[in-house]
């Protein structure tokens, strides 16, 4: 039945649903899981990079967490391919917003520019939805930190933590529980991304090349954004007892 | 611009040799009737109509042919409504095309507008102005305010800011908030107020205009000073003239007073004594 | 040519502009408008050529406000600024450029300054504690130089753009009638009654 509702995104099924957007979501369900985290004096993305394979050369960066804007980071899950596009599209309307205004693009206005491009695709004939979901964290002045969601339907909200990719159920239900009502520090926040990232990661080694890290803080009225290197990440996994004997080995 | 002129000149010459005798001793095949036939429209009665257009056209985009740029027109607001009167000459240079140009704007029974710079731009934009006035009330079911139509005709005129357009206008009528007075001109420009004179002749009638103005005046004494500073402009500016047409803007709309001749109105003035200076 | 004033103080700015309407030696009309405001903290004054200080302020203003309605904040008088600037600089290099001098003039309310943004037709910015336009600025701009402090209080900016006022009645050759004068602070733009007229 549902072939019929398939080919084309642009078309309802009778129980009113939009099955590419759906397949899209699912899509994202399987990817590697990032994660953010809002802190009160910062913010936390952090993603688990599934391929690490030994013969792969990442000098040229990660692949899931990016940053968008001067005051702003985000993590991906889903297709990089697409997820290209999207962060390019978003720097890009970051750079032109900066270019008249002469200011940083508040961070809800781009998370939302982005959703609409992502939404025209969910109405639009013959075209695929974007297979990715997108954590942000920014800062700006209007409303200090803040961490934002979108998927593929071109919805967006924002959190105080947040997951996305394989093994949410388990991610949001330790972030849910562990997540201080009054808030947490940026500090707690980055123990509390590498705790969640240990339970969740499928494998049993946990190592630096499996983590991409980065946080954002506000320190002397500038934005400070800080993507960790693998000493770093290994630092953080170490201060938190949780690096594998293997890793401690080498 | 010279294939224009030529073409008239072609024209003028053509006139003074199509004479019924000629026309039957054709060439074969060469139909004469449908050549000369052509240029149906009026030549000026100058002795030399060619070089009567070279100066009043210009190689330039800008200030193609303009004829009727001297006028006198005013406006003014008091306690009885709005009184409008304007000249009815119509100038090029030194010559006089016309005496009996119709420079008030009739663009509906409660909106009125005045004519000065180009004659042509005047009338074509007011009567889009009108066009566009009826189908606000056909939309909304109540007729437009004088500011709205006046912001309009501005934003029309604005979108051809320096393509040529020449047009100085007053807006009037009577509206939900009152009478109204705007100012609009081909600069874009648009302002509310009290009182307006627009023209070649402008300066002479707010002459006369500001000394006898007073808010408080009656109807009669108002339309006296409205066609009192536009005959004393007439006197004065050698490019208006003609007669002076008077209409009075009330609640119920506008009304038009009459015609007066500025000959008739120069000896009528004569014999009346000044009166003191108050 | 229409004269525009700003000056800043301790937590306001003061600007003024001469109402006076002309067309060619007639003065049209005193009591014009030669400002906009932009939103609740900014406020544009504009002189130059005929229509074009309306128009261009007016679709400034609109887009400001449209900003305003569709993200549910307000731009802050420095984003207002280069707005403009950028609007203005693309229109220079158009087929027809507007012709006009502006002074933009905010408070804002996140970092509690007031703002001072001078502007001339070929879309040049400068952040300025106190500017002017037109022939005013000739008399007046020494005299700003001289008097002008950060720290100054409302009523001494009154007092300061009176003796602006004052100079340019006793010397300029042109009538200088009545001017209008602005205030822009934290709770918004007023307007304010000047002693010298």
């Amino acid at each position: 039945m549902s072939r019929r509702y398939d080919a084309r995104t642009t078309i309802f099924s009778p129980e009113g649903r939009l099955y590419q957007v759906e397949y899209a979501m699912e899509a994202i369900s399987h990817a590697s899981t990032a994660l953010g985290i809002l802190a009160k004096d910062g913010l936390v993305i952090a993603a688990e990079k599934k391929v690490a394979s030994k013969l792969l050369d990442e000098t040229q960066g990660g692949e899931k967490i990016y940053i968008i804007n001067d005051n702003m980071i985000c993590g991906v899950a889903g297709f990089t391919s697409d997820a290209n596009i999207l962060i390019n599209y978003a720097q890009t309307a970051a750079q032109q917003y900066l270019y008249t205004y002469n200011e940083d693009m508040p961070c809800e206005q781009l998370v939302q520019k982005l959703c609409d491009l992502k939404q025209g695709y969910t109405q639009y004939g013959g075209l695929r939805p974007f297979g990715v979901s997108f954590i942000y964290g920014g800062w700006d002045e209007h409303f200090g930190f803040q961490l934002y969601h979108s998927d593929p339907s071109g919805n967006y909200a924002g959190w105080k933590a947040t997951c996305i990719g394989a093994n949410t159920a388990s991610a949001q239900g330790i972030l849910r529980q562990e997540y201080k009502e009054e808030g947490v520090t940026l500090q707690e926040a980055k123990n509390l991304a590498i705790k969640v990232l240990s339970k969740t990661m499928d494998t049993t080694s946990l190592g630096s090349d499996k983590i991409e890290f980065a946080t954002l803080e506000h320190k002397d009225g500038r934005v400070v954004r800080r993507v960790f290197n693998q000493a770093e990440i290994e630092a953080l996994l170490k201060e938190n007892n949780l690096l594998t004997k293997t890793e401690e080995a080498k | 611009m010279d294939t224009l002129v030529s073409k008239y000149a072609n024209a003028a010459s053509a006139a003074s040799f199509d004479t019924a005798d000629n026309l039957g001793e054709n060439l074969a095949g060469w139909d004469a009737a449908n050549e000369f036939a052509l240029p149906a429209f009026d030549i000026p009665m100058v002795s030399n109509p060619v070089d009567f257009l070279r100066a009043h056209t210009d190689a330039s985009a800008e200030n193609r042919i303009r004829i009727q740029h001297g006028t006198t027109t005013l406006s003014f607001k008091f306690q009885g409504g709005i009184i409008v009167a304007v000249d009815s000459r119509a100038s090029g240079g030194s010559y006089i095309a016309s005496q009996t140009v119709k420079k008030v704007i009739e663009i509906n029974p409660y909106l009125l507008g005045t004519m000065a710079g180009g004659a042509a731009d005047c009338q074509y934009w007011e009567r889009e102005l009108g066009r566009r006035c009826r189908l606000y009330e056909l939309r909304n079911k109540e007729r437009i305010s004088v500011a709205a139509a006046s912001k309009i005709l501005s934003n029309m005129v604005y979108d051809y800011k320096g393509m040529g357009l020449s047009m100085g206008t007053m807006i009037t009528g009577w509206d939900k908030t009152g009478p109204q007075l705007f100012y609009v001109d081909s600069d874009g420009t648009r302002m509310r107020g009290e009182r307006f004179s627009v023209g070649s002749g402008s300066t002479f009638a707010y002459g006369v205009l500001d000394t006898g103005y007073d808010y408080n005046l009656s109807v009669p004494d108002a339309i006296e000073l409205g066609r009192r500073a536009i005959y004393h402009a007439t006197h004065r500016d050698a490019y208006s003239g003609g007669s002076i047409n008077v209409f009075h803007v009330k609640e119920s709309g506008w009304e038009f007073i009459g015609n007066y001749d500025v000959g008739q109105l120069h000896w009528d003035y004569q014999a009346q004594p000044k009166g003191p200076i108050s | 040519m229409d004269t525009l004033f700003g000056i800043t103080g301790k937590d306001f700015v003061i600007t003024a502009y001469d109402s006076k309407a002309v067309a060619s030696i007639t003065l049209m009309k005193i009591g014009e408008d030669k400002s906009r405001e932009l939103n609740s903290h900014a406020l544009m004054l504009f002189s130059g050529e005929p229509g074009d200080g309306v128009h261009f302020s007016e679709y400034v203003e609109r887009n400001i406000k449209l900003y305003g309605i569709r993200n549910g904040i307000e731009l802050s008088p420095r984003a207002v600024a280069s707005f403009a600037r950028r609007e203005l600089a693309d229109s220079l290099r158009s087929r027809k450029p507007y012709s006009v001098n502006l002074l933009i003039a905010g408070f804002d309310v996140k970092t509690n300054k007031p703002a001072l943004y001078w502007l001339d037709h070929l879309a040049s910015l400068a952040d300025v504690p106190f500017a002017a336009h037109g022939y005013g600025a000739y008399y007046c701009l020494s005299l700003l130089d001289r008097y002008h402090r950060e720290d100054i209080t409302e009523e001494e900016g009154i007092k300061l753009l009176d003796k602006c006022i004052k100079e340019l009645r006793s010397r300029m050759i042109l009538n200088m009638p009545d001017f209008v004068a602005k205030i822009v602070n934290k709770d918004g733009i007023r307007l304010v009654q000047l002693g010298g007229n």
